[in-house]
């Protein structure tokens, strides 16, 4: 015998200071108490022959299967950074993994809306500084909230892209199995919804705070963002998804074309827009709560 | 209790009077059926209805008219569409793919759809699937990466995930070699626990290799359903062999020994009757209803 060390297996060891076969068949099958498992470990580690004599009472069977669940383990992965940041946080990981399939959160998708993002503000700056003009020679300049007209208009539509691709069934390529499956279709859409709209407000309003424009901007695009988002959702269990998402756009895109029309394009997130944002966003969650069998029926209908 | 009572009680899955429309196309009209354990081979050309059919058996399209009941249960009914779920396996015709997933990151990701929450007891669940199925080597294999036979196969795995009582498999032979066909038919023979499971395919040759249940759809009509030697049986008598070619056949092409084999009713001069295949009789049916 080499590299062996008796005395390493402590209140496991026999006489000779080595585990006894029987020892090493409970812990081949996994039978062994936790105690005794750490010890004959421990004696593992340093003695060449008992690593020898252990491999007779493995099961090969239940070897090549642990062996394969291991593999697909490691294939699987962990996830994402941000993935394993938010399991430490508590959120369970198999709703985690459902976000995996959402274009929205990908990081492709969310370069986009910074690039986007990137131009409008760029562009909203630009105005401010005077370094370009807005509009046509003879229009008037110089009203309040000139330059953030694109802003406005593209912020909050930003919002609502992400969560319609979270949930329109032309972003889902598998979305036949999520119908046919047990997994609640309403949960899955929550789920999706929500992340979506936190991927897409955070820049959306980092945006707006870096932006050369009142201070209160960022907060006060919050509530158009979610009642937008809110209504593609409640609409999607009445028309077809595509045409919920189009609706809910058109709805925020006339009005702040309409005021920035008419200098005075501020008015879409100041009191009375917010007022009436309030009471989209709850009407909005009443109809998705009372409707949301529809999202359990299948997609295709 | 009658013959027939006893048979409508212990159907698997009950199909009564079954009616769809895609707006002016009547995909299924009235469709009566009633499947057992095993397995069940569903025959008909392209727009006959099968992919409607089993879409309704999946639980992911609704009917216009009619009822079906599966292990007793109504998909109509929230609690009861969720049971049935519960012990589904899915192929759809055309499954798309989330491309940049590995193999085994898109069967995890099926597997929660499942309700398997727990990370072991699904990375169990995704390599028993990948190994019945021989996709063991390509775990890490991104789907983008994956040739179409790969992904048909992957296909066939995630509808195995949860070891389901009701498989629904939308041509899943499609794009399979001849060995990979063969160990398909295989793997469904050694499925366990019984399940029923109905395939829907264009290659008669399978369903006469492990179907001992054969439904032909035509025109969304239900317009056979038996076994497979009672399908060919509908052509005895009416499949020839010659060595010219008659023209007023239903069909006739030149076989590998070089003779004509006729469908029909007209045999050319010298012709020898010969041994219908389930093909045969479902290319008479086919025929007969005006499909083809």
């Amino acid at each position: 015998m080499t590299n062996s060390s008796p005395g390493a297996a402590g209140p496991v060891a026999g006489a000779d200071g080595h585990p006894g076969e029987d020892l090493l068949a409970s812990y081949a099958a996994g039978t062994a108490g936790t105690v005794t498992v750490w010890s004959v470990e421990a004696h593992l580690t340093g003695c060449a022959r008992c690593r020898s004599a252990l491999s007779a009472h493995v099961d090969a069977e239940r070897l090549a299967h642990n062996r394969s669940v291991l593999l697909v383990r490691a294939a699987i992965g962990d996830g994402s950074r941000v993935r394993r940041v938010l399991r430490r946080c508590g959120l369970p990981d198999h709703v985690l993994g459902l976000l995996a399939a959402t274009p929205s959160l990908r990081r492709s998708w969310l370069l986009s809306v910074m690039g986007v993002l990137a131009v409008v503000a760029g562009e909203a700056a630009a105005v401010r500084y005077g370094w370009i003009t807005a509009g046509s020679p003879g229009i008037i300049h110089g009203y309040p909230g000139q330059n953030l007209a694109p802003f406005l208009l593209v912020g909050p539509l930003l919002v609502l892209a992400g969560v319609a691709a979270a949930f329109l069934p032309m972003f889902d390529p598998a979305c036949r199995l999520a119908a046919a499956a047990p997994f609640s279709g309403f949960a899955l859409l929550l789920a999706r919804s929500v992340s979506a709209l936190t991927a897409a407000l955070v820049p959306v309003a980092a945006a707006a705070f870096l932006l050369p424009g009142p201070g209160w901007l960022p907060v006060a695009l919050l509530l158009p963002s979610l009642a937008l988002s809110a209504f593609a959702l409640a609409a999607a269990t009445v028309l077809p998804p595509r045409a919920a998402a189009v609706t809910a756009g058109a709805l925020w895109a006339v009005p702040v074309l309409l005021l920035a029309a008419t200098h005075v394009p501020l008015v879409i997130v100041q009191w009375h827009a917010q007022s009436a944002c309030a009471a989209v966003l709850i009407a909005s969650a009443v109809v998705l709560f009372l409707r949301r069998d529809r999202f359990e029926l299948g997609w295709m209908r | 209790m009658d013959e027939m009572t006893r048979s409508v009680r212990t159907a698997a899955v009950r199909v009564d009077g079954l009616s769809r429309r895609y707006g002016a196309t009547r995909a299924l009209d009235e469709v009566d059926l009633t499947l057992e354990r095993g397995i069940t081979g569903l025959l008909g050309p392209n727009g006959a209805g099968k992919t409607t059919l089993l879409s309704i058996l999946a639980t992911v399209s609704e009917p216009d008219a009619g009822r079906v009941l599966v292990f007793g249960l109504d998909p109509r009914e929230a609690a009861e569409r969720v049971e049935i779920r519960r012990r589904l396996g899915y192929l759809p015709q055309e499954l798309g793919y989330h491309r940049h997933f590995t193999v085994a990151g898109f069967l995890d990701y099926v597997a929660i759809l499942k309700e398997i929450t727990g990370r072991r007891r699904r990375a169990e669940e995704v390599a028993r699937v990948l190994a019945a199925i021989g996709l063991e080597r390509r775990a890490r294999t991104r789907i983008r990466a994956l040739s179409g036979g790969m992904r048909q196969r992957l296909g066939i795995a995630q509808a195995l995930l949860g070891q389901p009582d009701l498989l629904i498999l939308d041509e899943p032979t499609a794009g399979l070699d001849p060995e990979q066909r063969l160990r398909f038919r295989e793997l469904l023979s050694d499925l366990p626990g019984d399940p029923v499971i109905v395939l829907s395919t264009h290659q008669a040759d399978d369903i006469a290799a492990i179907c001992p249940q054969v439904v032909v759809l035509l025109q969304g009509r239900l317009h056979f359903a038996g076994t497979p030697s009672d399908l060919a049986a509908t052509a005895a008598g009416r499949v020839w062999a010659a060595d010219q070619r008659e023209t007023r056949a239903h069909l006739s092409w030149r076989g590998g020994d070089s003779r004509w084999r006729h469908i029909g009713d007209h045999p050319p001069a010298g012709a020898e009757l010969v041994t219908p295949t389930v093909e045969d009789g479902y290319l008479l049916l086919s025929h007969a209803s005006g499909a083809r």
